[in-house]
């Protein structure tokens, strides 16, 4: 097991000098602005250009910046500096990052409380009126794109612009140590923003699990040993479907933890998502690159962390 | 300066129909001879287009007073500054903050887009007050002698911090945005200036400035003066940061001169705790400031206790935020669909800026088919303006362009007002596809078609639907002309700094480039844009590389015209001279709309696309 462990940690690194390989190559490779431009201002001569160029190692071959940056990742956790506030990326994401945390752990939780209830009930009472309806409810949520949604919540629900003016709205976001209450009321919408479309699919997913795994041999074998139906369906039936969606699981989280764009930006939540969006519109190539060097890790992370957790749920998984 | 599309424009939902016809009768009503090589100039002058504005809704009508002392205004934007350092702000975003702060030597009263006043200057310097002297070689200025600086500087403002703050736009680690364009050159003693003193400035005393100038452009230079670059910075805060490549002055440090400062100015200069980029800035009351340090017209109320600005919203959600919402304005471009509900649903809400700018078609001048001037008039003849202004949102967002000095700039009128001048290839608004296959026919193409192998690059904005829709306009009228058109659309930064703004790029047309002039005076918007000087490796604002030497003597010779009647006559002549060679295709005469919630008495600066003038501005 620790040699499993130890041997995906190091691919995981693999995995994620690659993405910073990539995300670099595509810079240098597509049609971007150049930098030394943009950061030279509109007066700037074309010495003043040439110098910002070598000041910022643009003039060495890509190979070489490719180095000079990764050498700074690994050795000095240096992530560059932004172009436009030159402030450290590093200082940057920290800045951001704690209102991702809020957003995407806040709606991990409700989509989870949500979702995977649905998902065992629909299972379980198959073709009735209850498991209709909320796969009739997942399939709108799944359809909805997160931008017309979060326009919905809030032309119905944000204060001082919707109908009913019940939640805070756009802009009202504060950090949890600045006003704990505020904090928790300008998320309820963003939240459910999140979390009633993943909670959608993971409903449907688990319901699909669950319905094979139920019909297994071995979930028969423990009803005819006389085994409560509980203790059939939940430690037997349900730890199985349910590693399929810690994958899925995984992977979101990994992915929103990089920076949930669209809610934050509609929200004006100030967070990695955001930032990213920002850094790309000002052609600020080490923030983007920063923010995508997160994702990676915490995709990377996160998986990591669920093929760990297969062991513990799933008997007949094994490492070595 | 260039114009960039907001980021409001991206997220628009649909055309902004708002059943009103195009004003495309402005433009078409001359008839021509069919003379392949001129036309009469200054063809009718035609009244301004009709808007369907209702009441209160025109910009120019706005009242300066009417505001109530206090409170606290949340301004919100998509977009956030590119630089609070006034040696640096050069983008009309840039200002609307910039302004709030800081006392440049003068200021455009909000209401014109014409009428210069003394700012921290006590007068506008002229040749009859002795202001302007030397047969328009030197400029003497007088600053008031009792303006202070904000918190913890403190001191009383001299000339020789306004003397400093020109001379450090030349520091390249400044580099301020207009430095090269207006005063490099203009300035004795500038043109190899690197940010330490410049002979031709001088501050005899504490009150008096002295510009000496390598010609006779005083005229010009005052108006040059309105820019944020003069307003004053102490060398004791400024100078230090300027060392850093680029500087940190307006980025972890600034100083106020003006009603508002930065929160958290007082405690060392530092602006990091009022000012976070892309996120937020806090304007406060600048304690040192007085009202009674203006000598002229302009004298900003200061109403607001506390001005709270935010960037990174949504543009189709900050709209009706503000719309529906209280003490709150937007500072950038609303969307069309903002514009769209306000208009119907809240017209006191909202107003409408004519003179803000235009957008054009440029054409590679130097290189490919469009070095052939009647491929070029083809391609004006043929160009559909009034399809252009449709797809950025119909009337409401602008007039189609019939030359480049656009409305409410001085040679506006003597350069044929809406109508333009009276050439064939350039009254019809519309296109017309005969007249331009004539010209066809001329440039040597007998079937009115181009036949050569040359395939035509033109590059343009992908931010935003208009936009996209604007390129189709563009190749579509191209194609028409039987050029083969290879359409590249990119992130409008990337073509403008990778694309139309590098001579080397060859780039062959670009449409929809956009510009604002930086002052009144047609030398801020012919010069940068259609002057051979002007013509750089990088940042070159010339996109289509027009070198012409004729025209080149003709604006040296309006900007070195004193008269001011004599000197936009012949200003208006060098716009003709472009319209007739068909140096560029002019698409539209911009119309800005600005919104703002209902107990807010909005003032805006006119000069500056309409945009907040935070100085003025109160609630009701």
């Amino acid at each position: 097991m620790a040699a499993y462990i130890i041997r995906r940690v190091l691919w995981g690194i693999v995995t994620i000098v690659a993405v910073i390989f990539l995300t670099f190559l595509l810079f240098r490779v597509f049609p971007t602005a150049d930098p030394a431009t943009l950061l030279a201002g509109k007066g700037a001569t074309t010495q003043r250009i040439a110098m910002i160029r070598q000041e910022l190692g643009l003039n060495h071959s890509w190979l070489v910046q490719f180095w000079i940056y990764l050498k700074g990742i690994l050795f000095h956790f240096n992530l560059g500096y932004s172009y436009y506030t030159q402030r450290s990326v590093l200082s940057e994401i920290g800045t951001a990052l704690p209102a991702t945390l809020s957003l995407t752990i806040g709606a991990v939780v409700l989509w989870i409380l949500i979702g995977i209830p649905i998902g065992i009930l629909s299972a379980l009472k198959r073709g009735s009126i209850w498991d209709r309806t909320a796969m009739i409810g997942a399939l709108t949520f799944v359809s909805m794109p997160t931008f017309w949604f979060g326009l919905i919540l809030i032309y119905f629900f944000a204060q001082s612009l919707g109908l009913l003016q019940i939640f805070p709205g756009p802009g009202s976001y504060v950090g949890f140590t600045a006003d704990p209450v505020k904090w928790f009321g300008a998320l309820i919408l963003p939240w459910l923003v999140l979390a009633l479309t993943q909670a959608a699919i993971y409903s449907r997913l688990l319901r699909g699990n669950l319905l094979d795994v139920m019909g297994e041999d071995y979930i028969r074998t423990a009803r005819a040993k006389g085994l409560p139906n509980r203790r059939v369906v939940y430690k037997h039936g349900v730890r199985s479907a349910i590693t399929p969606v810690l994958t899925v699981l995984a992977i979101d989280l990994g992915a929103l933890l990089g920076g949930a764009v669209i809610t934050e930006r509609i929200f004006e939540i100030h967070g990695v998502g955001l930032l990213n969006i920002t850094a790309i519109g000002n052609s600020d190539f080490p923030v983007v690159q920063g923010t995508t060097v997160l994702a990676a890790v915490f995709v990377v992370v996160a998986n990591i962390g669920v093929d760990i957790a297969y062991a513990y749920l799933d008997p007949r998984v094994r490492y070595t | 300066m260039r114009k960039y599309r907001s980021v409001a424009a991206l997220a628009a939902t649909g055309a902004l129909t708002l059943g009103v016809a195009a004003c495309g009768s402005s433009g078409s009503s001359n008839s021509s001879s069919s003379s392949s090589s001129g036309g009469s100039s200054g063809g009718s002058t035609a009244a301004a287009p009709k808007l369907p504005l209702k009441a209160g809704e025109d910009a120019s009508a706005e009242s300066l007073t009417g505001g109530k002392q206090g409170g606290t205004l949340t301004v919100l934007s998509s977009e956030g500054f590119s630089h609070l350092d006034p040696g640096q702000a050069y983008f009309a975003l840039d200002y609307q903050v910039v302004y709030a702060m800081q006392r440049p030597l003068f200021v455009y009263m909000p209401n014109s887009q014409t009428e210069l006043s003394p700012n921290l200057a006590t007068t506008i310097p002229t040749a009859a007050n002795g202001g302007i002297t030397d047969g328009g070689k030197t400029v003497t200025v007088h600053i008031q002698p009792d303006v202070k600086f904000a918190p913890p500087v403190n001191r009383v403002v001299t000339a020789a911090d306004v003397k400093y703050a020109m001379e450090r736009m030349a520091n390249p680690n400044v580099a301020g945005g207009y430095w090269t364009s207006y005063f490099q050159k203009a300035i004795v003693g500038a043109a190899a200036a690197k940010g330490g003193p410049i002979s031709g400035i001088e501050a005899p005393n504490a009150t008096t400035l002295v510009i000496h100038l390598t010609q006779p452009v005083a005229n010009t230079i005052v108006q040059a003066m309105s820019l944020p670059g003069t307003a004053p910075v102490p060398e004791s805060v400024a100078g230090p940061l300027d060392k850093h490549a680029p500087t940190n002055f307006g980025v972890t440090q600034l100083t106020a001169t003006g009603p508002y400062m930065i929160q958290g100015e007082q405690n060392g200069n530092s602006i990091t705790s009022g000012f976070t980029p892309g996120k937020s800035l806090t304007l406060v009351r600048n304690p040192n400031w007085s009202a009674s340090t203006y000598a002229g017209p302009y004298k900003p109320p200061a109403y607001l206790d506390q001005i709270n600005i935010t960037n990174g919203g949504d543009p189709q959600v900050i709209g009706p935020q503000v719309l529906k919402g209280t003490s709150m304005v937007q500072l950038d471009t609303p969307s069309k669909s903002t514009v769209q509900e306000a208009y119907t649903k809240y017209p006191s809400q909202i107003t409408f800026t004519q003179g803000a700018g235009d957008h054009y078609l440029t054409l590679n001048n130097v290189k490919g088919p469009f070095t052939n001037v009647n491929v070029r008039r083809a391609v004006y003849a043929n160009l559909d303006r009034v399809a252009i202004i449709k797809e950025k949102g119909g009337a409401l967002t602008g007039t189609p362009g019939t030359h480049f000095i656009y409305p409410g700039t001085s040679g506006f009128v003597q350069a044929g007002a809406y109508a333009g001048p009276n050439y064939p290839w350039a009254v019809h608004t519309s296109g017309d596809l005969a007249v331009a296959k004539q010209y066809m026919k001329a440039a040597g193409y007998p079937s009115g078609a181009y036949t050569g192998n040359a395939t035509v690059t033109v590059v343009g904005s992908d931010n935003g639907a208009d936009e996209l829709a604007i390129n189709q306009i563009v190749k579509q009228d191209m194609t028409e002309l039987g050029l083969k058109v290879n359409l590249i659309q990119v992130d409008q930064s990337i073509m403008y700094s990778k694309y139309c703004m590098v001579p080397k790029a060859e780039v062959d047309g670009c449409p929809s480039g956009g510009w604002l002039r930086d002052f009144n005076d047609p030398y801020s918007i012919l010069v940068p844009t259609f002057s051979t000087q002007a013509i750089t490796p990088t940042a070159n604002n010339n996109f289509g590389q027009v070198t012409d030497p004729t025209l080149d003597d003709m604006m040296q010779h309006a900007h070195l015209t004193i008269d001011p009647v004599q000197s936009a006559q012949a200003w208006a002549a060098a716009d003709e001279r472009i319209v007739n060679l068909a140096e560029a295709v002019p698409e539209d005469f911009d119309i800005q709309p600005n919104v703002f919630a209902s107990n807010v008495h909005w003032v805006g600066d006119l000069w500056n696309e309409g945009g907040v003038n935070l100085a003025y501005t109160g609630l009701k």
